[in-house]
């Protein structure tokens, strides 16, 4: 793998080039190294998804974190760790009252998925386009109806992004696009304060490309 | 200083020589059996029962510490990960509702031995002097029953033994700390140079994390995490500040036992003892006295549990007060964005505070305030933000690929203690067959008004260090209250000393006695209070007779 190829969305190139915060492994403890590789190497197989829900779980993974190439090398298995967590009843410890439990909720909420892309597209979720996708997203995150499919559709987005965004960032990869060094027991870091960096960090080769004033700009 | 400290609480000699857990005193722990009746059992072992049965080991007290959880060995079970460390939060089910649903696990909510001082930042404040009578004083929140020179000296016993780091504390009643401050990175300066540029006051720390070796605990490596469990053993908790000790006096930990009842003695209104699941089995305690100190959500619960023909609403809640006036701190946290790189990730968390807006202010519309500290969010949590803030998809995904060079300063602003806002017990069951908690919040105006005059003060202070971005999101962090200490039996559920009004030998000593929450963490406070408890106990008609006492003192301590 070479972290440095990593591109974010809508990029030309790396942020961080040449950056692998994999190339420290050697330097973590052994605790740590055995569950950040095992997300790279030894991802369990599908036990709680059924195929239609896998289907469409995998969709609305990637459409949250834009991950829109489905041949992409470095594409990260969010559906593999959403569903290990399901499977394991790894939960957040609370879940809204006016919400089932986790593992009936991803269940309803699939299915809700589904039902509207038949509604409006005449086939599952995962067979519509990215930009169908999109457009069913968008109308769930915009809504201000009181209920999506029996759930309130504000709390139906907040457990599909947090699911999504614990799954992605606790990749290696998705480290590599952000410049996080990640683990630093039992080494420490020693350059810390405003534009320091270790000797293996690399600096953002676009320091003024600041999102909010690009957008708003 | 430190041979004060090692004749109350030698712990920190109690770790290997490298500053690990020994797992000598762990296997030669002393194991009492169920028929056994001890002088106290504790259900939880997190900040205030660990320091409780710390205290009265001692004293020669046969205590066993019940926890739901593991009994962690930070070198084996703890990473330096995020999404990794899931383990150290309670994430059994509990519901959330009300109006301003707060969310529980690990913004919260420890489980294990150590409770949620393991993934703490590591932030250890005192509570002001105006804290003990806000109602007097302010017309708003509560007054406890006891005031802060009460707690005074044993914030002082525990500002040593944790040790805490900082700079000479100019709020509240002034004091200095054992350790001097810790350097700053990236997101401490940016605090510090901001706060000096819009004329607000900062200070460096106060923090639970050794600077400079503290017996066999090692200095502080920088490596961020702090709210993963610290593996280098530098940042306090119980685990390592107060159960070696305890351990080595013949208390007995017994961890993965989940206590669902307390079990009175219907003829003599006297607690009995404890139920509890471990490996499946249903068991029972038998203990002279209990102390329960399962935190704001879990200490309701099992008291809620623990209903019986003389409690029909649950134990200690004759006056409908068990579960309510549970508190949250509002903790918007606000994020600046510099052209520099920060890389917040590195150094502690908790660098930086300024307490300057924590007392009323009479020119302002609200009463009582906020304090102001570097939060310095990981990924994982950082990305929550973010989404937060609406974004999606590759939106997203570029907003985050920007982490780098963001600071973050988090507020913690006082809300009130409502009656409304409160544990009960769900339809829903855990696997035990226990009701899980729901826990219910709504804020009041008062609590909003914070919020907004907290944001705009950290958006200032982040604006004057130089970023040309702001943004921010609110959040709630800490829990305290759910079965508040008070004069009088109608007004709370224990008394000063953490004794409840109901049953004579029923205490509770966790964060859920405290009638208000100040703007400061509160795992200092607990501490204080429940060693405070412990010498009234050590006092007082329910310590056992001096001569059993030696007894029961091992030969090795």
């Amino acid at each position: 793998m070479n972290g440095g190829e990593r591109v974010p969305p809508g990029d030309v190139a790396p942020r961080f080039p040449g950056f692998d915060v994999l190339d420290q492994a050697d330097h973590w403890d052994d605790a740590t190294r055995s569950v950040v590789l095992s997300r790279v190497h030894a991802l369990p197989p599908i036990r709680f998804f059924t195929p239609e829900e896998e289907a469409a779980a995998t969709c609305l993974l990637d459409r949250l974190m834009g991950q829109d190439d489905d041949l992409d090398p470095h594409r990260i298995q969010l559906v593999r760790m959403v569903d290990g967590r399901l499977a394991e009843r790894e939960t957040d410890g609370w879940h809204y009252d006016s919400m089932p439990q986790d593992d009936q909720a991803w269940r309803d909420s699939l299915a809700g998925l589904d039902a509207d892309a038949r509604d409006r597209y005449g086939r599952s979720f995962a067979e519509c386009g990215l930009e169908q996708q999109r457009e069913l997203l968008s109308a769930i995150h915009g809504s201000d109806q009181e209920r999506w499919h029996g759930m309130p559709p504000k709390q139906v987005w907040s457990l599909w992004t947090r699911y999504a965004a614990t799954a992605f960032y606790s990749h290696p990869e998705a480290w590599n696009e952000i410049g996080f060094s990640g683990p630093a027991y039992p080494r420490g870091y020693k350059n810390r304060g405003v534009d320091k960096r270790e000797p293996y960090e690399v600096p953002d080769a676009r320091p003024s490309d600041d999102p909010v004033r690009g957008r708003r700009g | 200083m430190t041979i004060a400290v090692r004749e109350r609480n030698e712990s920190a000699w109690l770790l290997t020589p490298r500053g690990g857990v020994d797992h000598r005193l762990r296997d030669d722990m002393r194991r009492f059996d169920d028929d056994d009746e001890v002088d106290l059992v504790v259900v939880g072992a997190g900040a205030g029962g660990s320091a409780l049965t710390q205290r009265l080991a001692r004293k020669g007290w046969r205590v066993v510490a019940l926890d739901a959880g593991p009994f962690w060995d930070p070198e084996q079970d703890w990473v330096s990960d995020e999404a990794g460390s899931h383990q150290l939060y309670w994430t059994e089910p509990r519901q959330i509702g009300g109006s301003d649903p707060v969310p529980l696990g690990s913004n919260n909510s420890g489980r294990g031995v150590g409770g949620s001082m393991v993934h703490y930042a590591g932030y250890t404040p005192r509570f002001h002097p105006s804290d003990f009578s806000t109602f007097s004083t302010d017309g708003v929140g509560a007054d406890w029953p006891i005031a802060y020179e009460d707690l005074k000296p044993y914030y002082e016993q525990m500002e040593a033994e944790l040790p805490v780091a900082g700079q000479t504390w100019p709020w509240g009643d002034p004091h200095g700390y054992p350790y001097t401050p810790h350097p700053v990175g990236g997101n401490g300066e940016l605090f510090l140079r901001g706060a000096e540029r819009a004329g607000i006051e900062a200070r460096v720390g106060p923090v639970a994390i050794t600077n400079g070796r503290f017996g066999n605990r090692p200095h502080c490596i920088y490596r961020g995490f702090c709210l993963q469990g610290c593996k280098v053993n530098a940042k306090a908790s119980p685990l390592i500040t107060h159960l070696p000790d305890a351990l080595a006096h013949g208390a007995e930990i017994r961890a993965d036992s989940m206590v669902t009842r307390v079990e009175v003695d219907e003829r003599t209104g006297r607690a009995t003892g404890v139920h509890y699941v471990r490996d499946g089995r249903q068991r029972f305690q038998r203990a002279r006295a209990v102390a329960i100190a399962g935190y704001s959500i879990e200490t309701p619960r099992l008291l809620l549990n623990s209903a019986s023909d003389r409690f029909p609403n649950g134990l200690c809640n004759d006056f409908d007060l068990v579960g309510r006036y549970l508190m949250v701190q509002g903790a918007p946290q606000t994020g600046g964005r510099f052209d520099a790189e920060v890389r917040m990730y590195k150094a502690p968390p908790p660098e930086v505070s300024t307490e300057e807006f924590y007392e009323t202010d009479p020119s302002k519309p609200y009463k009582r305030g906020f304090s102001i500290q570097t939060v310095s969010p990981l990924p994982i949590t950082w990305a929550e933000h973010i989404m937060a803030q609406g974004h999606w998809g590759a939106d997203f995904r570029n907003y985050m690929s920007d982490y780098v060079h963001w600071a973050c300063l988090g507020a913690l602003c006082e809300f009130l203690p409502q009656p409304g806002n409160r544990v009960t017990l769900a339809d829903e069951k855990d696997r035990n067959g226990m009701p899980v908690a729901h826990f219910s919040y709504s804020q009041c105006e008062n609590d909003r008004q914070l919020v907004k005059a907290a944001t705009a003060v950290m958006e200032r202070i982040l604006k004057a260090a130089g970023a040309d971005e702001v943004v921010t999101i609110d959040r709630y962090a800490h829990l305290v209250g759910g079965a508040r200490m008070a004069n009088r039996p109608e007004d709370g559920v224990v008394d000063g000393e953490c004794r409840s009004f109901a049953v004579p030998n029923l205490f509770i000593t966790d964060g859920s006695v405290l009638p208000t929450q100040g703007s400061a963490n509160p795992a200092l406070t607990i501490m204080a209070v429940a060693t405070r408890a412990a010498d009234r106990l050590i006092a007082g008609p329910d310590a056992p007779r001096r001569e059993d006492a030696a007894a029961s003192v091992p030969a090795r301590a």
